[in-house]
């Protein structure tokens, strides 16, 4: 489903991904660990259309898409989530799940005027899969409330939530479990193990090397801006260079 | 009684105008987060394209001098003010929506409006520079054949009719996806963008519409006014868009409404009442903008979402019943429409 060939980004005189290649298949979960400042949010950013890539290719689909805008490739069926949780503060749970819903071809000025009728019939059916959505994380009594008045946690659930909404066929997930106490990171874990089952494919980036191996059937280890090893977390765990760079002592 | 029923409508005439102006404002401000200062140059733009439209050819000898000069009706003056607006705000859109934020764009907006200023007063054959053209043909009142303070009324019902279709227009704008998804651009354009939604062009909508509603309403201001020349579009008058926004409530189509009615009236009347001091004639202008700054400070420090602020849409879950009706599980009643969510 998506295959990154040898891709370099260079930032001034810091050479933050330096010739990275791995592959994802279809329907699969993989993890994207490595320590910090190994290229991994840059890589993602990098997948996502964020940022141009200097030298390499990235192939979606069978199609290349390194270099295209981030709506192009969102457009695609590549969703991402950040670091950091980007709730839209000043709008409602409900609002910032219907702006991840796909009605693109409703928000025209000539459609907002002259097709009233079909506009509230399919922003009817973005409701009724929104609260299916925030049925799922729990989040329903909250769906009028301002998502800036949401705890940490709740933020992080619905930024799965919204990524959801785009029905996406690849969805990376950028430390969806950070900052986040244990039950909620637990109750994360499983929402990401429901994606799972919905056959969404993922990649992961996280720290939490318990919970990626609990949700990841194939770790990419990055150091340095390339791939330093990739396998089961068992065979990683077990890989003297992963050790040496990354995990510091056998675990 | 007369006199006060006169200025009165007077008023009126100029809330709704401004009104207009200011609810383009909001679509690009209080919608999608677009600081343009320049929001008086689509005015003029609007002014002058709908004095051209609608003034004969210049008598030679007469002292004015500009281009066109068509003597076309009021709709196709309207129409031309319109297009000319949408085409101005999309050449600099186009440009520089597409790099620049905040402070850049505000900047590249100024230095648009004050070139715009600039070529105005000097090309003289264009717009007649300075002394700017007059004369213009107020809508149907040489067919009309009313007095003076009956065709005040008409136009007063001409112009509350216009900011009623605006007003419409905007308040579907707002609550429909193409509104929600500018409020998304406003509050993180990288989150809008992973969705999948080309947050460039939309911002380059949210501009031109409200570069065409500040066009309609520079339009509707030459249309009453009879005239327009460049000392009608200083930084100053974009300044009082701004605090009519800001006062009113942005994001809100009403609270821009209340801040178009508030900001002139508390603008000309505030300071009504102040004795002239002739050593200093310049005194009472000066309050004027004095009491509209601290009207504009204080709400930031005591009400920064203005008085009428921004309503997010309120969403309720369909009901037990509503599911049956769509899943086909209860049949629905004849003729009866299944409940929306």
């Amino acid at each position: 489903m998506l295959e990154v060939r040898s891709v370099h980004k260079r930032f001034g005189g810091n050479q933050a991904v330096n010739g990275c290649s791995f592959t994802v298949d279809p329907q699969t979960s993989v993890g994207l660990i490595g320590p910090n400042g190994a290229g991994k949010t840059t890589t993602v950013n990098l997948i996502s259309g964020r940022m141009p890539i200097d030298k390499g290719s990235i192939v979606f689909k069978d199609r290349p898409i390194h270099n295209m805008p981030m709506w192009r490739v969102a457009r695609r069926g590549l969703t991402r989530t950040f670091q950091i949780s980007r709730e839209l503060r000043a709008l409602t749970v409900m609002e910032n799940m219907l702006i991840a819903a796909q009605l693109q071809p409703f928000e025209g000025i000539v459609q907002t005027v002259f097709e009233m009728a079909r506009i509230r019939s399919a922003e009817k059916e973005g409701v009724r899969k929104a609260f299916e959505l925030l049925e799922l994380f729990q989040l329903t009594r909250l769906a009028n409330e301002y998502a800036a008045n949401l705890s940490g946690g709740q933020k992080r659930l619905l930024e799965l939530a919204r990524s959801l909404m785009t029905e996406p066929d690849l969805l990376i997930l950028d430390e969806p479990l950070a900052g986040v106490n244990p039950t909620t990171a637990r109750n994360i874990a499983e929402y990401i193990e429901t994606m799972r089952a919905r056959g969404i494919t993922l990649l992961i980036i996280e720290h939490n090397l318990n919970m990626v191996e609990r949700l990841c059937e194939r770790v990419i280890v990055m150091a340095e801006g390339s791939v330093l090893a990739e396998g089961s977390m068992r065979s990683i765990r077990e890989n003297a260079d992963v050790v040496d760079a990354y995990l510091g002592t056998v675990v | 009684m007369a006199a006060l029923g006169y200025y009165v409508t007077v008023l009126a005439i100029f809330a709704c105008i401004y009104s207009i102006i200011t609810i383009g404002l909001n679509i690009q401000w209080g919608f999608a987060g677009i600081l343009n200062f320049g929001v008086y140059a689509f005015v003029a733009i609007g002014a002058y394209s709908y004095g051209l439209v609608t003034l004969g050819k210049p008598i030679p000898g007469a002292g004015q001098s500009y281009i066109l000069g068509i003597h076309a009706p009021f709709v196709i003056g309207l129409l031309a003010a319109a297009l000319v607006g949408g085409l101005a705000a999309w050449a600099l859109g186009a440009i520089a929506l597409r790099r620049l934020r905040s402070d850049y764009l505000a900047i590249t907006t100024i230095a648009f409006s004050q070139i715009l200023w600039l070529i105005a007063g000097n090309e003289t054959w264009l717009v007649n520079g300075w002394d700017g053209i007059s004369g213009i043909p107020q809508p149907l009142n040489g067919m009309l054949k009313l007095s003076f303070n009956n065709y005040n009324f008409f136009f007063l019902a001409l112009s509350l009719v216009m900011l009623a279709l605006v007003m419409w227009f905007a308040q579907v704008t707002l609550r429909a996806p193409f509104g929600r998804i500018l409020r998304g651009v406003r509050e993180d354009e990288l989150v809008v963008e992973s969705f999948g939604r080309n947050t460039a062009s939309l911002k380059l909508r949210a501009f031109v519409t409200g570069g065409i509603l500040s066009a309609i309403g520079g339009a509707l201001l030459a249309a009453y006014v009879g005239a327009f020349n460049p000392s009608a579009f200083l930084v100053g008058e974009t300044f009082f868009v701004w605090a009519a926004l800001l006062i009113g409530g942005s994001g809100n189509n009403w609270g821009a409404i209340l801040g178009a009615i508030l900001v002139p009236v508390v603008f000309t009347e505030g300071t009504r009442f102040l004795p002239s001091i002739p050593s200093n004639p310049q005194l009472i202008e000066a309050f004027r903008y004095i009491i509209i700054g601290l009207l504009l400070i204080l709400t930031l420090k005591f009400r920064p979402q203005g008085i009428i602020p921004e309503r997010p849409d309120r969403f309720q879950r369909a009901t037990k019943r509503d599911r049956r009706l769509r899943t086909g599980r209860a049949a629905a009643p004849d003729g009866e429409e299944p409940p929306h969510a």
